[in-house]
């Protein structure tokens, strides 16, 4: 027996309890994978960090996303409580005078490009009406006014609007009184205003009933919008999950090396990913309550909020707080699987599994198959939205998983080519996740808004129309429902003298009728006679040679019938009656038997006139009882403010005169609105995918720091590794962008199949794929202040 | 002073990051085809001086001179071209662009020359087989062992027919076997092409491969003469 066979045994070491299982199992790893994100060090709480700012943008926007219908709910319950109350007879018919009836008259005029709402009032007891908003009526030549237009009016841009709007401000319209706070509204005091004016009378305000519903193809619109810019957010929010995700790889590996086995590391990497997810929704709260507080304060495209109307909704809220963190986690484990990490700290993409192409096809074609299989979407009929909303997900979330698989076979055929184009292509053949990840979002997004585009062009015809106007031959025309034979003078020669105003097409008009009796069941004949001078009557017949005294029988085009009617009146030789009305005696007047006889042609407006035409020195258009006026007006437009000069001009005339603009194209103030909504929510969507590929760049370039030293150290020129980082980011992003049209292309001829429409442009993609390219600009430009420092020798230094 | 016939050369070489001085006045010389040791402990300063002969790193003071050129008189473009066209680099990690082949590694310094892809290719092969690793010619870095890596390395530096070969612990990262095979390879390769070698290492039998020793300490050299 030696020493060593005497020597007691050690005793047995005490069984080590169980490690915990199932469901404790997660928690305990759950648990220290949050540790490691919070107490990681440095490099655990950049990653984190990123995760959670990433994870917070896109929290901020779908918060703001979800408090959109009560946004929609308040403005629409406001707008209509600002709204006359409705009375029996009719939508002209007006309200009983009482005590509290008032006369109002719409002021409504556009400045600077802004519609600027008003009403000039009056009251007809002592206890008007009052607006929403509006604390005391305003006396004779006061008004109440919104805080922005107080702003704008104090202000030395609103100085032309003053001269229009010339009254005393002597309160306030509170917010309950405006829809939002950018409007420009006020209510002006008259005490001298008549139904003789336009004057119309009101007995209160609100209309129960609320405003017209949305045609269904607007739905069908509002619904694309959503979706188009809410799944990049979503895509978005994924992709921040991993930022920095090699890094956390790495500490992984460690792990690994104390004993963690495959799935505890996954479930710890679950945790670190929960962590950020948690802390993002934080942030993205915090970011969303800030914001909120700065939102009444700022005006994109004309589009002002109240913060007291971003309440978003609670169920949608506890959807956003509940996914983010569940999404989180899942993608993270989704991630893993791709990913073998050791315990030697070598962490290696899992090469073996080519993608596959089937399954990622599958999401795309059954979204389309949803789209043309559903039911067309009729004129009048109730839009059901889930299957065009369904249907439009699977597309778009469809194509950013075809993505990968696309770079992958696409980059792998990239051979050759100058030194930054293999540095590029290499890199990417290596590994295109991250770049894949980082462009699905602009994937996603650029199809959508192909589609929307494709989309709206298709509508574009029941919203937009052609009003056959030639902004080319005057750009304004005016209208008063003032019957003033003297105004009707004083009016052509003031806007005349209107700086910027080159022509005056200004017309007075009287009926006038064929003297005689009449048996009671019999028409009488009756035609126009229109007065101006010989340049006004060249813009609305062919009247050839013209001289002051002249007058003419003007027959319309192609229209025999209407001709001889007008000629039942205007017969050349013969006297006409005008009526003046009010039962006052009618006036005649003879129409010259040298009148010649010619054809109408359109006006500037796009209408035709006929009947009789005289020149002023036939007919003095101040005699003319019960005549209206209509003014088109030609300007100078290189004129600044033009516009402003002509709309004061018709306010100091007759502040009950219309200016209207002369467009070509009339479009549908509600499909305006959802298109500016498109442009503010695209933005918003493109700014955050910008920044998504940033910090994914920037986080390659960190990974890389080293390596670019060495490059640098070469002697390699700061322009090749530039290009490098260019084509590194264009590669994916071109591909993308071909996803992206293709998907955009038959994601709208679906949509448009779904509205029984025909595609009317294919060519809508250009403008969506410049913006894309200018994405790659963009990103590449910012990234290469942070290349440059990058690539300083400090990354050589190893002690 | 700069010695008679030497390639590259400093004097009083200043250079601190921050407040921490890493040269304090060093000075060093090397000769065509001359292999040149730098020793030191860690932090002495040895790879600082490296990036300064090599003019990745302007020091604060002092002169450095090659062939006659003035380094710090030179603008950062033609520095780095003279570090395209004279000098090779080979350290102990990271050194390879983890995305390129074996081959495209080595021929990205002659093709950033302006060579065209496939005469650099061409190039590369040839050293790859002098360097005793043609096998891994396609391969990429994360797939050959720690002293194929290096010897591909080796085979980068030299590819571009560098005048001289800056080399900073080019076998810290392998096992002794390999470590020596590398250097072997490396100084047979440096010689027979006339190529300097500054050889920055802390391992004496690293430092056995070159003809003289540069010692290092606290940013001051001092020349020590192989006698052996």
């Amino acid at each position: 027996m030696t020493l060593l066979d005497r020597k007691k045994a050690p005793a047995a070491a005490p069984p080590r309890p169980a490690g915990p299982t199932g469901v404790a199992a997660w928690f305990r790893d759950l648990g220290l994978g949050i540790r490691l994100a919070a107490g990681g060090g440095r490099e655990g709480w950049i990653r984190t960090a990123l995760t959670a700012v990433g994870v917070g943008l896109g929290v901020a926007l779908l918060l703001t996303a979800a408090s959109v219908p009560h946004l929609l709910e308040e403005r629409s319950a406001r707008d209509q409580a600002r709204v006359e109350s409705r009375v029996p007879g009719g939508p002209d018919a007006q309200a009983k005078k009482s005590d509290t009836s008032v006369l109002r008259i719409n002021r409504e005029t556009e400045y600077h490009g802004r519609s600027v709402s008003g009403y000039l009032m009056r009251a007809d007891g002592t206890h008007p009406a009052l607006p929403p908003g509006v604390a005391r009526f305003p006396g004779a030549d006061e008004m109440t006014v919104s805080p922005a237009l107080k702003k704008l009016l104090d202000s030395p841009e609103g100085r032309l609007l003053k001269e229009r709007v010339p009254y005393r401000i002597t309160g306030t319209i509170a917010d309950s009184g405006l829809v939002s706070p950018g409007d420009l509204l006020y209510y002006a005091g008259s005490d001298t205003l008549t139904s003789a004016d336009g004057g119309h009378r009101i007995a209160a305000y609100g209309n129960p009933e609320g405003g017209k519903e949305m045609p269904p193809i607007l739905i069908v619109l509002i619904i694309m919008i959503c979706v188009v810019l809410l799944v990049p957010v979503a895509i978005f929010i994924a992709t921040a999950v991993r930022f920095g995700g090699d890094r956390r790889d790495r500490r992984l590996a460690a792990l690994r090396l104390v004993g963690t086995d495959i799935r505890m590391t996954r479930r710890i990497a679950a945790g670190e990913a929960l962590f950020g997810a948690v802390l993002g929704l934080l942030i993205g709260g915090v970011l969303f309550l800030v914001g909120r507080g700065f939102v009444g304060r700022i005006e994109v495209w004309n589009v002002s909020v109240f913060p007291s109307d971003l309440v978003p909704s609670a169920a949608l809220t506890a959807l956003v707080a509940v996914s983010v963190p569940a999404a989180a986690v899942l993608v993270t484990l989704a991630a893993m699987r791709s990913v073998v990490i050791e315990p030697l700290g070598v962490v290696r993409g899992g090469r073996g599994r080519r993608r596959r192409f089937w399954w990622r096809l599958l999401m795309p074609v059954a979204g389309l198959v949803v789209l043309l299989l559903s039911d067309k979407v009729e004129p009048y009929a109730t839009v059901n939205p889930y299957p065009i909303a369904g249907g439009a997900v699977l597309v778009l979330v469809g194509l950013a998983l075809l993505l990968p698989w696309l770079v992958e076979a696409c980059v792998n055929r990239l051979h050759g080519g100058p030194v930054p184009w293999q540095l590029a292509t290499r890199r990417l053949q290596l590994s295109s996740s991250a770049a894949s990840r980082a462009v699905s979002g602009i994937t996603v997004a650029v199809a959508g808004a192909v589609a929307l585009q494709m989309l709206f062009a298709a509508v574009g015809d029941e919203f937009n129309r052609l009003t056959g106007q030639d902004p080319s031959r005057a750009q304004f025309y005016t209208f008063s429902e003032k019957v003033d034979p003297e105004a009707a003078t004083r009016t052509i020669q003031e806007f005349k003298a209107t700086k910027g105003v080159t022509a005056v097409i200004g017309k007075v008009e009287v009926y006038v009728t064929r003297p005689g009796k009449y048996p009671e069941d019999a028409v009488q004949p009756t035609t126009s006679l229109i007065v101006g001078d010989c340049g006004t009557l060249r813009e609305l017949a062919r009247i050839g040679s013209c001289t002051d005294g002249d007058t003419f029988v003007v027959h319309p085009r192609n229209d025999k019938e209407m001709s001889d009617w007008v000629d039942q009146t205007a017969r050349k030789g013969k006297e006409v009656e005008i009526d003046p009305g009010a039962g006052r005696k009618p006036m005649r007047w003879t129409l010259p038997a040298d009148s010649r006889t010619v054809v109408a042609r359109h006006d500037p407006l796009g209408e035709d006139s006929w009947g009789i035409m005289a020149t002023t020195g036939a007919v003095d258009p101040s005699k003319l009882p019960g005549a209206t006026t209509q003014t088109q007006i030609r300007v100078d437009e290189s004129v600044e403010d033009v516009a402003e000069y002509v709309r004061n001009t018709a306010a100091r005339i007759d502040p009950g005169m219309r200016v209207a603009s002369l467009k070509s194209v009339a479009r549908d103030e509600k499909y305006a609105s959802v298109q500016r909504g498109l442009q503010v929510g695209a933005t918003m969507t493109l700014l955050l995918i910008a920044a998504a590929m940033l910090v994914s760049q920037l986080e390659q370039l960190r990974e890389r720091k080293r390596l670019l030293s060495v490059l640098v150290a070469f002697g390699t020129r700061r322009s090749t590794l530039a290009w490098s980082v260019l084509w590194q980011t264009a590669v994916p992003v071109l591909i993308g962008l071909v996803v992206a049209v293709a998907g955009g292309l038959g994601l709208g001829a679906a949509l448009i199949a779904m509205l029984d429409k025909k595609v009317t442009d294919w060519w809508l993609f250009l403008p969506m794929t410049g913006a894309g390219a200018a994405l790659i600009l963009l990103v590449t430009l910012v990234s290469l202040p942070p290349l440059w420092r990058m690539m300083r020798p400090d990354g050589l230094r190893t002690e | 002073m700069i010695p008679a016939g030497s390639l590259l050369s400093a004097d009083g070489l200043h250079k601190a990051y921050g407040r921490t001085p890493a040269l304090d006045g060093a000075s060093f010389s090397i000769h065509p085809g001359e292999v040149v040791a730098v020793m030191g402990p860690s932090g002495s300063g040895k790879s600082t001086l490296l990036h300064c002969l090599a003019g990745i790193v302007t020091p604060d003071r002092g002169t450095i001179t090659y062939a006659g050129r003035e380094l710090s008189a030179m603008s950062d473009a033609e520095r780095s071209a003279l570090r395209r066209s004279e000098f090779g680099f080979v350290f102990q990690f990271g050194q390879l662009v983890p995305e390129l082949t074996c081959v495209e590694n080595i021929a990205l310094p002659i093709r950033l020359n302006g060579t065209k892809r496939k005469d650099a290719e061409r190039t590369a092969r040839h050293w790859l087989e002098r360097l005793e690793v043609e096998d891994v010619g396609a391969k990429r870095p994360g797939e050959v062992s720690g002293g194929q890596g290096q010897r591909v390395a080796v085979a980068r530096a030299l590819a571009a027919s560098p005048k001289v070969i800056f080399a900073d612990e080019p076998t810290g990262a392998l096992d002794s076997l390999n470590g020596e095979r590398v250097m072997e390879l490396l100084t047979e390769a440096a010689r027979s092409a006339n190529v300097a070698v500054v050889l920055v290492t802390h391992e004496a039998r690293v430092a056995a491969y070159s003809d003289r020793d540069v010692t290092v300490r606290d940013g001051r050299t001092r020349d020590l003469e192989h006698t052996a």
